[in-house]
């Protein structure tokens, strides 16, 4: 290229110069190389939708950390009890009534005289204490093996005795029977799992896990307890909020599209719905339910059926709520938004085309309303949170071996003045995972939609 | 105007026959009698059946229902208080009147507060307390009622002892304290929230600007122009307000144990006491219904613009 091009910038440019002074011929021109009109080329790549709310979503950095601390939770509730060795039906007998990071007897007892004992460890049963022995190494004859293990003052009438490396032998070693000589041998004791297994822990010298969040009054581990019931909770949150999905965006889209008298009816019912309390109605539909889904548990054995009567009577009639009277909201804001589209060129095509009436609800209508469809799906989880914790607190919802954050709230509402913790953690999971789901919402809101910013 | 308030009226009349008529199928859909127990015999089982009218068609027993209900006859307790008329349960033994109480004052305790809140969160856009109040408030929907009353009858009965609970004297009214607080601060914080994006909404409005070029004075533009016209979505949350207050009584009632309509009402659902959870329920759902009734109306005359003929086609 020619030399004079290097000046002309474009505003210096005088046309006299350049027609008159450059004097330029054809010759003077080559074409210029695919590499080089590459890089005159300025097209960005087309943001697809979902990646446009993404970047949206990323900058807001409150929703983001809600976000975060909802995955925290989700840990929490589902990989969490796989990672301590507390379940949250296991009632530890030793272990009533805990404050929080307390240990239960047996693994305090345990602690207090670990490394005492060669190979083995010992625990008292709590029956007062015991003097009366003397420091000293003791033989014991068991199963024909031979254990040796010393007793120590903090020792007391009676203890139990493991080999550390052995599954089996758990038994009771009698004071009377010490003193003379003999053993006297209980087995088993009907410790739990957990405990045995916890003791096996402490005899190769590890740490125990404590009760982080202490123990409820029959000896079950709170945290297993909340871990479990913040499961229950988020996963009834997410099934009540598909549900109200479905149905809702279902019967708007019919609504929408239809028109007409069948319009004008389908909302007369939807009004009706909603001018009615539902929370009232909610709860005398927990009263009433309940029998004749536990009939219908007993009488049929299908494996559907099988899986709700797991879930109990009390969680499946909140579903039934959920789907009866909380998908109105849905209904309307897909019937707003199908009413907005149908008018769209893109479906007139369709429908020119001959396409048939589901096909344009599924391929033209759901996927362009799929925004505030995931807004208000999102909203509705913590909602549905809140209705079920509501309904087991009030001694309804999920039933006894089953546990909820609201039924734990319940649970602890008897001994609130001597044990608050219990009713206090339970309540705050609750709590952040309703703000943190909320929170997450408005990001939601904010990036798929963001004409409707607040 | 007229005709609208008539149509209303007779909208909620509707809801309220529907309501009813929810329930009664409902409580029928139950198998086997109410009456029913472990001890009692046939003939036992018939004569209730006949002292309570079951034997009638259902069409005849909710007409009979719903005259009744009208006429002040409620029916008759079957467990909790056996015998007694329902009607005198709930309004002869002070539930009623405690309930009302407790809800009136957490009503007026939340738009007391909230809007105030709200305005000042508006006015002060971007100061530190805006930002306080609005992670308080937004904190404060996320937190169930419960929990919140938990934690200030731990904190205020138990560890302080500053706050005395209702159970045990209900003249004494520092003994509100708590309960109207943890009934009223969802709302209050769900107000506050309304208030100061429809006041930020009603800023941006022309009207606004001219007032400004006028030279009135800010307070005077937010209290004469913004904040008439950012009440009107918080007029609008009242019916949904009382519904809150009715169940959120429910909860507190029972946490802090004061004998008033919501416990009684959670105890006979848990009895199954039947005649007393349907009548409470067509009762508390009709005070909710008569609330967005007047709400509708209320709402018709501040905002004149408003047409529900071209919202309802």
């Amino acid at each position: 290229m020619k030399e004079v091009f290097k000046d002309l910038s474009p505003f210096h440019v005088n046309p006299d110069r350049v027609w008159t002074e450059l004097n330029l011929e054809a010759a003077d021109f080559e074409p210029a190389t695919t590499v080089e009109k590459e890089s005159m080329v300025e097209v960005r790549k087309s943001v697809s939708y979902w990646r446009d709310a993404a970047r949206r979503f990323k900058k807001n950095t409150v929703s983001m950390v809600a976000l975060v601390v909802f995955i925290l939770i989700v840990i929490f509730a589902f990989i969490g009890p796989m990672a301590i060795p507390y379940d949250y039906e296991g009632q530890i007998r030793q272990a009533k009534g805990l404050g929080p990071n307390q240990y239960s007897k047996v693994e305090e007892t345990i602690k207090s005289v670990e490394g005492q004992f060669d190979g083995f460890y010992a625990t008292s049963l709590q029956r007062g204490s015991f003097t009366a022995l003397n420091k000293g190494d003791y033989v014991i004859n068991f199963k024909g093996k031979t254990y040796a293990f010393t007793f120590t003052e903090k020792i007391k009438n009676s203890i139990i005795a493991v080999k550390a490396d052995e599954k089996e032998p758990l038994f009771i070693v009698e004071e009377t029977a010490i003193r003379n000589g003999e053993v006297l041998m209980k087995t088993p004791i009907s410790f739990t799992d957990t405990a045995k297994s916890e003791a096996k822990e402490l005899a190769l010298s590890k740490s125990v896990f404590p009760h982080v969040f202490g123990t409820d009054s029959v000896g079950r581990d709170l945290m297993a307890r909340t871990m479990y019931g913040a499961r229950v909770s988020i996963i009834i949150g997410m099934a009540a909020a598909l549900i109200v999905l479905i149905i809702g965006s279902i019967y708007g889209a019919i609504s929408g599209l239809c028109g007409g008298a069948v319009d004008f009816v389908m909302m007369r019912l939807v009004e009706l719905i909603y001018s009615v309390p539902e929370v009232l109605i909610v709860l005398l539909l927990q009263v009433v339910l309940k029998e004749p889904l536990q009939a219908w548990f007993e009488s049929s054995d299908s494996a559907f059926v099988a899986v709700l009567s797991d879930l109990g009577a009390g969680i499946v009639s909140i579903f039934i709520t959920f789907a009866l009277l909380y998908w109105v909201t849905m209904s309307r804001i897909v019937r707003g938004q199908v009413l907005q589209l149908k008018e769209q060129e893109y479906v007139t095509a369709a429908r020119a085309l001959g396409a048939s009436n589901v096909r344009i609800i599924r391929r033209h209508l759901l996927p362009n309303c799929v925004g505030p469809l995931v807004i208000t799906t999102c909203l509705q989880i913590p909602s549905a949170i809140f209705l079920e914790s509501f309904l087991s607190f009030l001694g309804l919802g999920v039933s006894a071996p089953m546990a909820s954050l609201g039924s734990l709230c319940s649970d602890a509402l008897a001994t609130i003045t001597l044990f608050p913790y219990r009713l206090l953690f339970p309540g705050i999971i609750l709590t952040i995972i309703v703000l943190s789901l909320n929170l997450v919402g408005d990001g939601l809101r904010d990036a798929l939609d963001p004409r409707l910013k607040k | 105007m007229f005709s609208y308030i008539v149509k209303r009226i007779l909208a909620a009349i509707a809801t309220v026959l529907l309501v009813m008529t929810i329930t009664f199928f409902l409580m029928n859909a139950i198998p086997g009698s109410p009456f029913l127990t472990e001890k009692s015999t046939p003939q036992q089982i018939e004569l209730a059946n006949e002292k309570y009218g079951l034997n009638e068609p259902y069409i005849i027993q909710l007409k009979n229902y719903v005259v009744n209900y009208f006429k002040g006859d409620l029916g008759v307790s079957l467990k909790m208080q056996e015998g007694a008329d329902v009607g005198t349960i709930i309004f002869g033994q002070n539930k009623f009147l405690i309930s009302i109480k407790l809800g009136l004052l957490s009503l007026l305790t939340s738009i007391i507060l909230g809007i105030p809140l709200g305005c000042y969160a508006a006015y002060h856009r971007g100061s530190w307390i805006d930002g306080l109040l609005r992670v308080i408030t937004t904190v404060g929907v996320a937190v169930p009622t419960f929990v919140l009353a938990a934690v200030l009858l731990i904190v205020f009965a138990v560890k302080l002892g500053w706050l005395p609970t209702l159970s045990g004297s209900l003249d004494n009214p520092l003994a509100y304290i708590m309960p109207v607080i943890s009934l009223a601060f969802y709302d209050i914080c769900y107000i506050a929230k309304l208030t100061r994006t429809s006041m930020l909404d009603a800023i941006n409005q022309d009207y606004i600007r001219t007032a400004k070029a006028k030279g009135v004075k800010n307070k005077w533009i937010v209290l004469k122009h913004a904040l008439r016209n950012s009440l009107i979505p918080v007029v609008t949350f009242l019916g949904p307000l009382t519904a809150g207050i009715i169940t959120g009584s429910f909860v507190v009632e029972t946490t802090f144990s004061i004998p008033g309509l919501g416990k009684y009402f959670v105890e006979s659902v848990l009895n199954r006491d039947y005649p007393i959870i349907m009548a409470t329920t067509v009762l508390l759902a009709s005070l909710v219904i008569f609330m967005n009734l007047v709400v509708d109306i209320v709402y018709k005359f501040i905002d004149p613009r408003i047409t529900y003929t071209s919202k309802e086609a």
